[in-house]
């Protein structure tokens, strides 16, 4: 008994031992090794980014033929909560996607300033203000991502519209939507603010038709006048767009994401807000209505001393990790990733504008030759210059101001303490 | 430790001393509790070990370390110890003391989200006609994982769905259901009770078999009615599986609604259905504050321990009066 007893401790002992040992003993992380980088992004599981990471491998391949490059796709919704506890360890991925703004700014202590190894590329590539923080470049935009205002040709043909000549002020197009939902029925805006993203999107579509270029390039700057009228007049419009009927019904309780542009899509909403890469865009809306039908406007003049823009920053961008072995390498498979021909093949099977702008988008259709015609005029988005924070808070003060619980003036109020506390 | 050498040495050991000992210094004290060796005495320790190492390491070590981060900062502070400014912007955050009162709205819906597998239970106990198919259809919905549950309500509670154009079709108006800030936090917590209240009917009808059928025929026979049979037999009959059923469902509201509230609301409109779980989730996660989450974390498992021991307590003195 006693021996039998002592046999099983000494079993048991050295089980929990070795198993202890086990998973101390060994710590791999994932940068650690001189000739692998390791690249962490939501991305390149995607078969139709496959040929973008190919052509961005090859490339690398030719500089640095004895460094292998892994890529490890993280499923998105947790890709922040999972880079957090890479960050917080302080070792993990070599390079890393990000989305441009908060996403990069937030973080940009643990990531290298790239401004030296990228310098070659500031001409070719567009959007790097998204990738900046304090003066520094951390990461090198991939794509662009924006807010066209999109409109169905069809509906305005229907309604005894002119497609080709939208409206250009706030009154005509009132004036038109209201046209277009007697003769066919559909809503003048398709919105989601679910997730509290339909004000995002309002915000940076309209915010050029409503401030100044004076105005708007000092919020970009960071000297953001709340109180200012131009400002409190974007949020009552979207308060005001809501309260007489231009918005699809159940605006709260619809994602933008993928809701409201199926509204869209459908043809029961004859405008939306969308983006310009990934999702929601020409790409998606051409598979259901006729690409030629989609179009892309200016927006609507609210103030005449406004002079419309389209919106956009970069959108999705490499940084390299700080605690990498070799900045320089990670810095060059940077590079790699936004090579021009890389990034000819992610936006012909990605469907994104990409952020080379020696990029022919011809052959796309109206909107996307729109689009690219207005990036050379085109600003940053207003609330991709917002800290994060203040943004979530939109969303909610967004939805409290559809439902009436807040007023424009408290709303506005709220969101300049969250922007002076970040 | 080689196989071979132990046993022989090992033996004689645990006998001479103690047979020594027994008759030298102790010879009337039970000398057959001492008979034991040093081995046979240390032996249920190491036997504990494995079990205990578990849980001191893969549970409260980091539990201790969690709430040990809850007290350092985020951003420019990170590592660095803050006393309890966490806690301080924590119960400063309208956001946070939101999804508390939705904690407290939840623990009052409590009874209701048990009653209702109870009652369903209690008609299949007693054999209401069609109670088989019962016992499967109301199982049914907890084999689905939350986020296709949110994903078929979402569509089911839309402003354009089905539910609003029966209520249309009846002439009531529509509703809301995930767009009103007063209605959404009812909505999202209806859903989970539909969604999960089957795992409770069946440990109600498992509790039901160890209820004794002759006490319900002697009532019957005494003439109670339906609702005297439930108050004075089957409660009593049930109190533990009630006990078991109130704790776990407790859990279960407020661990496993993530799910839902990441489809259905993602926390909204006006923040109204956030949930401590759901704030841990987005501090964390969007905005990069992982002292700050653990600091709601701790919170969250201390409001989890109270509510807990409270009702364990609550039902106890419940259950000796009855």
């Amino acid at each position: 008994m006693g021996q039998r007893a002592l046999w099983s401790a000494v079993l048991v002992l050295g089980l929990a031992l070795s198993a202890g040992c086990g998973s101390a003993g060994v710590s791999s992380s994932p940068g650690g090794a001189a000739d692998k980088l390791v690249v962490w992004d939501w991305k390149s599981g995607d078969p139709a980014a496959k040929a973008y990471v190919d052509k961005a491998k090859a490339d690398f391949a030719k500089g640095h033929p004895g460094v292998e490059v892994e890529f490890v796709a993280q499923p998105f919704d947790q890709y922040y909560t999972l880079l957090g506890a890479a960050i917080q360890a302080g070792k993990g991925p070599d390079v890393i996607l990000f989305n441009g703004g908060g996403q990069l700014r937030d973080r940009a202590d643990s990531l290298v300033p790239l401004d030296d190894y990228v310098a070659a590329d500031r001409q070719r590539l567009a959007g790097w203000d998204a990738f900046a923080e304090d003066g520094k470049t951390y990461a090198s935009p991939v794509t662009l991502q924006g807010h066209p205002l999109y409109y169905n040709k069809a509906l305005y043909e229907q309604a005894g519209l002119d497609p080709e000549a939208p409206a250009a002020t706030w009154d005509e197009f009132v004036r038109d939507c209201g046209v277009i939902t007697d003769k066919t029925g559909a809503k003048c805006f398709a919105v989601g603010n679910k997730e509290g993203i339909g004000i995002q999107f309002f915000l940076s579509a309209m915010g050029s038709a409503v401030l100044t270029p004076d105005e708007y390039d000092r919020w970009i700057a960071g000297k953001r006048d709340w109180t200012s009228p131009a400002v409190k007049r974007i949020f009552e419009l979207w308060r005001q767009v809501d309260a007489s009927g231009l918005n699809n019904d159940g605006v709260n309780s619809t994602a933008m994401f993928n809701d409201a542009f199926a509204v869209f899509q459908s043809a029961k909403a004859a405008h939306v807000v969308g983006l310009m890469s990934d999702v929601g865009h020409w790409k998606d809306f051409a598979e259901f209505l006729d690409p030629a039908d989609v179009g892309v406007m200016a927006a609507p003049v609210v103030d005449p001393a406004a002079k419309p823009s389209l919106p956009y920053d970069g959108g999705i961008g490499y940084g390299v990790a700080k605690w990498t072995r070799d900045p320089k390498l990670a810095a060059d498979l940077v590079r790699s990733l936004t090579s021009t021909e890389a990034l000819q093949a992610f936006y012909a099977d990605a469907g994104a504008i990409a952020a080379d702008t020696t990029i022919d988008v011809s052959a796309a259709g109206p909107a996307v030759t729109a689009i690219s015609k207005g990036l050379a005029t085109g600003k940053p988005a207003l609330h991709v210059a917002l800290p994060s924070k203040t943004v979530d808070l939109m969303g909610r003060l967004s939805q409290q101001l559809l439902s009436g619980s807040v007023t424009v003036d408290e709303a506005v109020a709220q969101l300049a303490a969250s922007d002076a506390a970040s | 430790m080689s196989p071979g050498a132990p046993p022989s040495p090992v033996r004689p050991a645990p006998a001479t001393p103690s047979q020594g000992q027994a008759r030298d210094t102790a010879p009337r004290r039970r000398p057959r509790r001492r008979r034991g060796s040093r081995t046979e005495r240390l032996a249920p320790f190491v036997l504990l070990a494995p079990a205990v190492l578990i849980i001191v390491v893969l549970r409260l070590w980091p539990l201790v370390l969690g709430v040990n981060f809850s007290f350092t900062g985020d951003g420019d502070r990170n590592g660095t110890p803050v006393g309890l400014d966490n806690y301080v912007t924590l119960f400063a955050d309208p956001l946070f003391r939101t999804a508390l009162r939705n904690v407290g709205l939840l623990v009052l819906l409590l009874p209701v989200a048990v009653a209702i597998p109870g009652l369903l239970a209690t008609f299949i106990y007693l054999r209401t006609p069609g109670h088989r198919v019962y016992r499967a259809v109301y199982f049914f919905p907890a084999v689905l994982s939350p986020v296709i549950v949110g994903a078929i309500f979402n569509l089911l509670l839309a402003h354009d769905g089905p539910v609003n154009e029966v209520l249309g079709a009846v002439g009531l108006g529509s509703v809301d259901w995930l767009g009103d800030p007063d209605v959404a936090i009812f909505a999202v917590a209806g859903v989970h009770v539909w969604a999960t209240f089957g795992m409770a009917l069946v440990v109600f009808l498992a509790g039901f078999a160890n209820l004794d059928p002759s006490l319900l025929d002697a009532a019957r026979v005494d003439g109670a009615s339906l609702a005297q049979s439930i108050r004075h037999v089957i409660v009593p009959g049930l109190t533990r599986t009630i006990q078991f059923v109130f704790v776990t469902t407790m859990i279960g509201m407020l661990t496993s609604m993530f799910g839902l509230l990441f489809v259905m609301t993602s926390g909204g409109p006006e923040g109204s259905t956030y949930l401590p779980e759901y704030y841990i989730w987005v501090q964390q996660g969007q905005f990069n504050q992982p002292a700050l989450a653990s600091a709601a974390s701790t919170a969250l498992f201390l409001i989890m321990l109270l509510v807990g021991l409270a009702q364990i307590g609550v039902l106890r003195r419940a259950g000796r009066e009855v």
